[in-house]
């Protein structure tokens, strides 16, 4: 399955301070606390959409722990919250509004 | 024109009438009461403060009164005092003799529903040396007790309830109204500063016990000059507690005025931004105390190590 | 009672003075400015000056302290107008892979379609317009991704579904944000012709084709619909509900068509009376430009002029706000507009009291307990 930014990601204000990052979203005018695993996961897709493996493989790498280490349902969890916030979507169902 | 210039009798005149036209900060409130015994409390406790010109538009038209209509019946089985904006009364009414602190409390509700041009973070904010101390509020950990012990201290009074941020610039704004201290808190400045001017205490209110602390005239009559801020002290106070000032994750000082702030949510990026900023070119910390007078003198240490 | 109604008329003058031409405004005296921001924050209208003379690039020439009032009003439709449009955004993917017919109804209408209504008020909720048919899966999806059905008893919940033209709202369990699920624009019991069919084949797309609105006459009527027939009765009519009419009129009135059709649709669906008073109000109130041979050909359903003459005065008095300093008079007119409703909607007024007033009526339970300032949470406002 193909993950890949929205439009509504796009605009984002980022604010990071002690490894936290305060985000705000000006297309729902709210405001996110993002750990390093979600943080990581958005800037993976900048680059374009990423199979959900490869988004997986390269935060992992970008958090310095091996192949696998990243605990699944640690990951699943961010990516299925980026989804509720519409932050991503899966790539081959249309583009939100 | 301050509203002690006037006789108590033109003073309470005006208020059952047309209405008083008074200036606290950036607010022009029209006051009207025909209650005698609010006119008199409001005439000492309000008189420092200046009347607005006969020209000037008032922002908010409040009214405390008795009440009309039905409920008149009940005036001579307890005496009863509403509330209302704008001749609206959405307020559950209030006995008679706790008139003043209802209104004290009206106005905050004016201020935290409308002045949606400013961003209104929930804190105390004092000044001193063109520099403000912001103090968000964390329920019951006293910030208005901290705050009335400073503005005795040689601190001018921002506000004990509203920190107001004006957008164009970050600058804080002044809105120096009386700080309403509860409980125990009343004596505790009474004996902290035995000179400071504090009205009688209103008991059984639905907040406990209230009275309320007239700020020096000097805070009332700068009350047009702003200030930037340069420190966020989160304040508690607990019995016993040994003296700590900490510095605060800025990450967690941001999260905690935005969550405080009355409407961050309604300005939108703005507020982000101008949160963002404040902690970011502030100094941060959390305070802990059990002694006042220690907590005033640290306070004035950190202000006064900035100082060349 | 003499000083009441010349205080009053001078508030109303100001009021609809300022909403007719508001670039008169940076000449208004500072007496007068008062006095006009408090009758437009009564009637709601604040946000709607701002916007005027923000787009006629006023708001220098007025007051500062004028200015911020409005600035203030302006910057809570704006924030408002984002969760609306952030909220249609949640919807449509929560309802990705279901072939649904969507109708934005209203403020989320106005929002999305960048109509002039959006620009100076707020509505509370989204309303969508669906087949009657998929609601249940509609809801479903909805509750699968995040929404709530509200607590309320199952009798009240029976009688949504059964009686009313939508299912109780959703709130979404974290934004706090209601949906309102409509599946027809007037209740099943009114024995006027509400059958939504002819409104989904008339709909239009917006850019995004997963959402329409209502065609032009459809969305004038829906607005005269929410204008005499929703609401509390004892609040009235709305001035701002007429101005949104006002608004679409305006916008629509150059559609080649749009007032033929707006007629004949009127007449298909048994409104025409609620079009007529309308139509005349909003022209004699707010100098809306309506071509002659309408109002004409309107005098075929006009009532006799007795009636229309009370109706007329009711209608002013009942649509326009009253002078904040003095009390107001509008519960007493509470019980004439039941009546009238009744009579356009054909249904017993005893009925529709339950009916049309229901959702007002589950808020209100809730809701109409006076609030308490010494116990409000200020950032709960």
């Amino acid at each position: 399955m193909l993950l890949g930014l929205t439009s509504a990601s796009r605009g984002l204000v980022w604010q990071d301070w002690d490894d936290v990052y305060v985000v705000y979203q000006p297309s729902s005018a709210e405001t996110h606390v993002f750990n390093d695993t979600t943080t990581l996961i958005l800037k993976c897709l900048e680059h374009g959409q990423l199979s959900t493996e490869g988004v997986k493989n390269w935060t992992e790498a970008a958090l310095g722990v091996g192949q696998g280490e990243l605990a699944a349902d640690e990951f699943a969890f961010a990516v299925g919250r980026l989804e509720e916030l519409g932050l991503i979507e899966r790539a081959d169902e249309p583009i939100a509004v | 024109m301050l509203v002690g210039d006037l006789s108590h009798r033109q003073f309470a005149g005006r208020l059952a009438s047309a209405g008083l036209g008074v200036q606290f900060g950036p607010f022009n409130l029209r006051i009207r009461s025909d209650l005698g015994s609010f006119a008199s409390l409001a005439h000492h406790l309000y008189e420092p403060y200046p009347l607005l010109d006969a020209e000037a538009i008032s922002d908010f038209h409040v009214q405390i009164a008795s009440p009309r209509g039905l409920r008149r019946l009940r005036r001579w089985v307890r005496p009863q005092a509403c509330f209302s904006v704008d001749g609206q009364s959405i307020f559950a009414p209030y006995r008679a003799d706790h008139a003043f602190p209802a209104l004290e409390w009206g106005i905050n509700w004016c201020v935290a529903t409308r002045a949606h041009h400013l961003l209104m973070l929930h804190s105390a904010v004092v000044e001193r040396n063109g520099q403000a101390m912001v103090f968000p509020a964390w329920p019951g950990h006293g910030k208005s007790t901290l705050c009335a012990a400073l503005i005795h201290s040689g601190w001018r009074l921002f506000s004990d309830e509203f920190g107001l941020v004006r957008p164009e610039d970050g600058s804080l704004l002044p809105v120096p109204r009386l700080i309403s201290l509860k409980d125990a808190s009343i004596d505790v400045i009474r004996r902290f500063r035995p000179e400071a001017v504090i009205g009688p205490a209103f008991f059984g209110t639905r907040k406990g016990t209230v009275a309320h602390v007239r700020p020096p005239a000097e805070s009332i009559r700068r009350a047009q000059e702003p200030a930037r801020p340069r420190w966020f002290i989160f304040p508690r106070w607990t019995a016993d507690a040994a003296f700590t000032l900490e510095p605060m994750p800025k990450s967690q000082a941001f999260l905690m005025v935005a969550t405080n702030a009355f409407n961050y949510d309604v300005l939108d990026e703005t507020a982000f931004r101008l949160v963002a900023d404040m902690v970011r070119t502030c100094d941060c910390y959390s305070l802990r105390y059990a002694d006042l007078n220690e907590a005033v003198t640290e306070l004035e240490k950190l202000s006064g190590s900035i100082d060349g | 009672m003499g000083k009441l109604s010349t205080e009053t008329r001078r508030a109303q003058r100001l009021l609809l003075t300022a909403l007719r031409v508001p670039e008169t405004l940076p000449a208004l005296p500072f007496a007068d400015w008062e006095l006009l921001l408090r009758v437009a924050r009564r009637a709601r209208l604040l946000g709607r000056l701002g916007c005027d003379l923000s787009r006629a690039g006023l708001l220098g020439n007025i007051p500062p302290r004028a200015a911020a009032h409005l600035r203030a009003s302006r910057n809570v439709i704006e924030h408002r107008n984002t969760l609306v449009s952030w909220e249609i955004n949640r919807i449509l993917w929560a309802l990705k892979g279901t072939e649904v017919p969507l109708i934005l109804l209203k403020g989320a209408a106005y929002a999305l379609a960048e109509l002039p209504p959006a620009r100076g008020r707020i509505f509370a909720d989204v309303d969508l317009l669906v087949p009657e048919n998929l609601i249940g899966e509609v809801e479903e999806k909805l509750l699968g991704h995040g929404w709530l059905k509200l607590q309320i008893d199952p009798y009240d919940d029976r009688y949504y579904r059964v009686w009313m033209h939508e299912i109780p709202p959703l709130r979404h369990r974290e934004r706090g944000s209601e949906i309102d699920i409509h599946h027809r624009l007037l209740p099943r019991t009114s024995r006027l012709k509400s059958d939504p069919v002819p409104l989904f084949a008339a709909a239009r797309p917006l850019a995004d084709p997963r959402l329409r609105v209502l065609a032009p006459a459809d969305m004038v009527l829906h607005a005269l619909v929410h204008l005499f027939l929703e609401g509390d009765p004892d609040e009235g009519l709305r001035l701002r509900d007429l101005v949104d009419v006002h608004d679409l009129l305006c916008y629509h009135g150059q559609e080649p068509g749009f007032w033929a059709g707006l007629g004949l649709r009127a007449r298909e669906l048994g409104f025409e009376r609620p079009l007529f008073y309308g139509l005349h109000h909003a022209h004699r109130l707010l100098g809306t430009p309506i071509p002659p041979d309408v109002l004409q050909k309107l005098e075929d359903v006009a009532p006799s002029w007795l009636i229309r003459k009370l109706m007329d005065h009711l209608i002013h008095l009942t649509l326009l706000p009253g002078h904040p300093d003095y009390p107001s008079r509008r519960p007493a007119l509470g019980r004439w507009l039941m009546y009238v409703r009744a009579h356009w909607l054909r249904m017993p007024p005893v009925l529709l009291a339950r009916h049309l007033s229901y959702k007002a009526w589950l808020r209100f339970r809730g809701v109409r307990k006076q609030i308490d300032l010494a116990q409000l949470d200020l950032k709960q406002q």
